[in-house]
């Protein structure tokens, strides 16, 4: 019997909670079902109250802590349209301290709403005035604003970023995942009388900031880099110029410069072309520095050595019914020769022994015609066309560094290949990300690609380099107490209208390292479009030489010809 | 009649249990409902405090309620694990004893050198480094010391002095401590769970409605003397007249809920939690989960807890002795009912009261008493005989009435 009673009362119970459960579940339908849309509506308009700003930016400084890039609080000012008596006044007032046309200020406090951005970001001045207006309904709210403290220095590579705080160009842009602060929050709230909305007694969060980069830029480096460089690109009266520094050894980028230069600032009024990064986006024929690169497929491949006998020709030799010219009417020289005299035809003839396969095939691997894969956005991956398109000449022409486009980044990389031993590097110029506890996040180690010839070619193609900078056609990148490798260039433009070879315009550059007998700096100038003098190396070899000298002796790299040094000074 | 038959009924759990029970597998369908709503609470408390861990200074770190209830979830379902291996008998043995150590624990708790004040209620003891809140386990104790009376006493719960008023007073005295706190949330549960306890031990109706005025004029002085629960009392009653002030909670937990509509506006989503929801991670999880889930995540939620009621009253009634059909039973009451009143408090169905949703509220003491509650329930589950062995049992107990 009272098993049957105790069943009885058990289902009571059970039946108890069950429409515990039904009526919950039934006001659940109310809420979000029948009465849904009147709530949700009446949190909008709540919602309406907070005001989202965006967190702080993290910075970005050099190898050695030097801040590049930082967030500064500057004043913000917004209205609260019905807390203001005479919108008409108000606006007369702000107008000349805001830089804002009245009847567009006016027309912003008419608005039936609760707030109301009138002008972001002010400059401190701007902030100073307006504090002492004090205007009722008018209220100030500090925000982040990018500011870079050096200027120009380095801004085609940190890029810049817009008045919403995101990163739009260079590394602003391509790290912006990690630079961006939480976004935070403002709200409005009653004041004590509960019926104007102003605020005063605003809760802020207090936002966590972005990330921090530590790049490989060294800011010494780049602003000798960006002087010489400057420099040059003036005294040729050329159209601009690039300049990057690698350390070989890991493909970290010391400096990378484009002049002209612009100011990261005030970016708002120059045209785009101006902030291209075109040490890595454009491409260019390189001419002569590619001779380089087919010298070391040639010597791996051993097609050739230094001192294989090449004939000249005299200077002129016919190339699928085109003519192919030298400076020099060279007789029997050496193949190293063929390099430091920079001649073309016993280049060509080299190129066309190596055949097109294998040019190919270590174009391909010292990195032409890909990207770098720099951490750097809108990189290029120059020209370089498949070997089944090439024309009868195509191979005497890539040998001489014609028919195929290769940016600064890709030349200077192949260079550093060379300097390394062999070794390809991928470069990179963000080497730590640190949160904003300065804990580090990231951290980047070199990345070797791949090897592109062996230690004993690297050897030999430095010594034919170093023997281009003692007499040859590169003697102008000369560095006082180092060994020096490296080869000029000087490239014909495409005349854009005819579609041939331009007789005025050029490019010229100068690839190389130094010390030679172990490389700290890869280095490369590029000149476009010199007036007067266009050789590779009279017109860049010479920034060459004044940037290496300044930065080996400021980074104290030890001489390498020390014995001279020591009876020098004893004299 | 009733009183031999009851006599009867007693006699399995004065022998040993039969080895049959050690062969029976735990319920594997209360333990998944128990652990989908635990992991859904883990989903929802990172959601909810995610915006209140990175911003606040102390916390810092956006995982901080993440990990803590990560923590506290692997440790509770380790001691789920072992008490759903101990055989439930031994709750009966130790009923007495645990309600000695909560009573002890309770006073401590009040003393102010030993408890931890947090928002103007002393609730916290802190042990090394971790703190508890014993007002978590005076509940269990509480079903687990009713089961062992109701058990003993069966036959004599029909009397309202002796069977009746013993257990009252005990109840009494606990739900005084916690009063002292203050914790009226958990009185509240308690008290139902003890009403439901003793009218399912056959304790005469008439009786229990005596009680009813008791209950009444307590909870009537009770907010006469604080004017916090008045005002909150207020605020329930009209929840609009001041939405910044007590009824502000309630008014947007009520927002959450209509904003998130059917379909919800998206785990993350929500910005109810950012400023206007309050304690979104702890007691109103739900309006959290409303928003942002809509009404099919809190719909799953009741659904969930509905089968664990029904499926925790089965397990009782399968269960051979009747201390074990009363704790299951306890236990199955106690997790529900604080679901309901939690749900009904976020909904505006009752005053606000402070009592988190089992297993999906952050928070380690509640969990982890839940989590074993759900323990013991598996114990119990497996104390049971399919089939033709139960006839064949209840045949035999026939038999042994009939000599």
């Amino acid at each position: 019997m009272a098993g049957s009673l105790s069943r009885g009362r058990r289902y009571v119970l059970l039946l108890l909670l069950l429409c515990g459960f039904g009526v919950v579940l039934f006001r659940l339908v109310t809420l979000q079902v029948l009465q849904a849309a009147e709530l949700s509506a009446q949190a909008d308009r709540q919602h309406q109250k907070t005001v989202s700003l965006e967190g702080a930016r993290g910075r970005i400084v050099d190898r050695h802590g030097k801040i590049l890039a930082m967030n500064v609080e500057v004043q913000s000012v917004f209205g609260v349209p019905n807390t203001v008596d005479s919108p008409l006044k108000t606006a007369r007032q702000l107008s000349p301290i805001l830089h804002v046309r009245t009847d567009e200020l006016e027309r912003k406090l008419r608005q039936d709403r609760r707030f109301v951005w009138l002008a972001r970001k002010l400059d401190p001045e701007q902030g100073r005035r307006l504090d002492r207006l004090s205007l009722d309904g008018i209220g100030v709210v500090m925000e982040g604003r990018r500011f870079y403290p050096k200027g120009p220095l380095l801004a085609h590579v940190l890029g810049f970023s817009g008045m919403d705080g995101e990163g739009l160009e260079g590394v602003e842009h391509r790290y912006e995942p990690y630079l961006h602060g939480e976004k935070r929050m403002m709200v409005l709230q009653r004041d004590a009388l509960g019926h104007t909305v102003f605020p005063k007694g605003m809760m802020e969060r207090s936002p966590t900031p972005g990330h921090s980069l530590t790049l490989t830029i060294d800011e010494v480096i780049q602003y000798i880099v960006e002087r010489e460089l400057e420099d040059a690109v003036s005294r040729a009266r050329a159209k601009s110029g690039t300049m990057i520094v690698l350390d070989p050894k890991t493909g970290a980028v010391l400096a990378m410069a484009v002049s002209p230069r612009f100011d990261p600032n005030a970016v708002s009024a120059l045209s785009p072309d101006r902030w291209r990064n075109r040490a890595l986006t454009d491409a260019y024929e390189p001419g002569s520095t590619m001779k380089a690169m087919m010298a070391a497929a040639a010597i791996e491949e051993r097609v050739v050595s230094p001192n294989t006998m090449v004939f000249g020709e005299h200077g002129r030799m016919t190339v699928a019914n085109t003519v192919i010219h030298d400076h020099e009417r060279l007789g029997w020289i050496s193949f190293a020769q063929v390099i430091q005299k920079s001649s073309n035809i016993g280049a060509a003839k080299t190129g066309m022994a190596l055949g097109e396969h294998r040019l190919y095939r270590y174009l391909q691997a010292f990195g032409f015609g890909q990207r770098t894969e720099i951490d750097l956005p809108g990189e290029g991956v120059g020209l370089v066309r498949d070997p089944k398109d090439w024309g009868r000449r195509s191979v005497a022409s890539i040998s001489i560094g014609q028919e195929i486009g290769v940016t600064p980044l890709q030349m200077v990389s192949a260079v550093a290949a060379i300097a390394n031993n062999g070794m390809l590097m991928k470069p990179y110029v963000v080497s730590e990300i640190r949160d904003a506890d300065n804990h580090i996040i990231r951290q980047v180690p070199p990345q070797t690609k791949r090897r592109v010839i062996s230690p004993e070619t690297a050897r030999s193609v430095t010594k034919i380099l170093e023997g281009v900078v003692t007499d040859g056609t590169g003697t102008n990148a000369a560095i006082p107490g180092f060994r020096v490798a490296g080869k000029t260039g000087t490239a014909q433009k495409i005349d854009p209208r005819t579609g041939a070879y331009s007789a005025s315009r050029f490019v010229a550059s100068f690839a190389g390292y130094a010390p030679a007998g172990n490389p700290q700096l890869a280095m490369i100038v590029v000149i476009d479009e010199p007036l007067g003098d266009t050789q590779g190396g009279a017109v860049a070899a010479p920034v060459f030489s004044r940037v290496g000298e300044q930065v080996l002796s400021y980074l104290g790299v030890p001489s390498d010809a020390p014995i001279t040094l020591a009876m020098a000074s004893r004299q | 009649m009733s009183q031999r038959s009851a006599g009867t009924l007693t006699l399995p759990w004065s022998t040993p249990s039969p080895k049959a029970t050690k062969q029976v597998t735990f319920d594997h369908l209360l333990l998944i409902v128990t652990v989908t709503l635990a992991l859904v609470g883990l989903v929802m408390v990172f959601s909810a405090s995610a915006v209140v861990a990175g911003e606040n200074k102390r916390f810092h770190d956006s995982w901080y309620f993440l990990k803590r209830q990560l923590a506290w979830l692997a440790f509770g379902l380790a001691l789920l694990h072992v008490v759903s291996r101990i055989d439930y008998v031994w709750w009966k043995r130790l009923a007495l004893p645990l309600l000695g150590l909560i009573t002890v624990l309770l006073v401590l708790v009040l003393i102010p050198s030993v408890g931890v004040v947090v928002k103007g209620a002393r609730r916290w003891l802190h042990l090394g480094p971790i703190s508890i809140q014993p007002v978590e386990m005076v509940k269990l104790i509480t079903v687990i010391y009713l089961a062992a009376y109701l058990a003993k006493k069966e036959d004599r719960i029909q009397s309202f002095r002796d069977g009746l008023m013993p257990a009252v007073a005990v109840v009494g005295l606990l739900s005084g401590l916690v009063l002292l706190e203050p914790d009226l949330g958990t009185i509240v549960v308690i008290g139902l769970v003890t009403a439901g306890m003793l009218f399912l031990g056959g304790a005469r109706i008439s009786h229990l409605f005596r009680l009813v005025p008791v209950a009444l004029v307590a909870m009537a002085v009770l907010i006469w003397l604080s004017p916090y629960r008045w005002k909150r009392l207020l605020a329930f009653l009209d929840p609009e007249q001041d939405p910044t002030g007590s009824g502000f909670q309630i008014h947007q937990s009520l927002l959450a809920f209509g904003s998130g509509g059917l379909f919800g506006v998206g785990l993350g989503e929500g910005k109810q939690k950012l400023f206007f929801l309050p304690e979104a991670h702890t007691d109103f999880v739900l309006a959290l989960m409303g928003e942002e889930l809509g009404l099919v995540g809190t719909g799953v939620i009741i659904l969930l807890f509905a089968v664990f009621a029904i499926r925790g009253f089965q397990i009782a009634a399968r269960a051979q002795m009747p201390f074990g059909r009363y704790l299951g039973i306890g236990i199955t009451l106690l997790i529900a009912a604080q679901a309901i009143i939690n749900a009904s408090v976020v909904t505006g169905l009752l005053p606000t009261k402070g009592l988190t949703l089992p297993f999906v509220s952050y928070g380690g003491s509640s969990l982890v008493m839940s989590l074993v509650g759900v323990g013991i329930l598996l114990n119990i589950s497996r104390d049971r005989q399919a089939g033709q062995e139960e006839m064949r049992q209840r045949s035999g107990r026939g038999g042994v009435r009939r000599q």
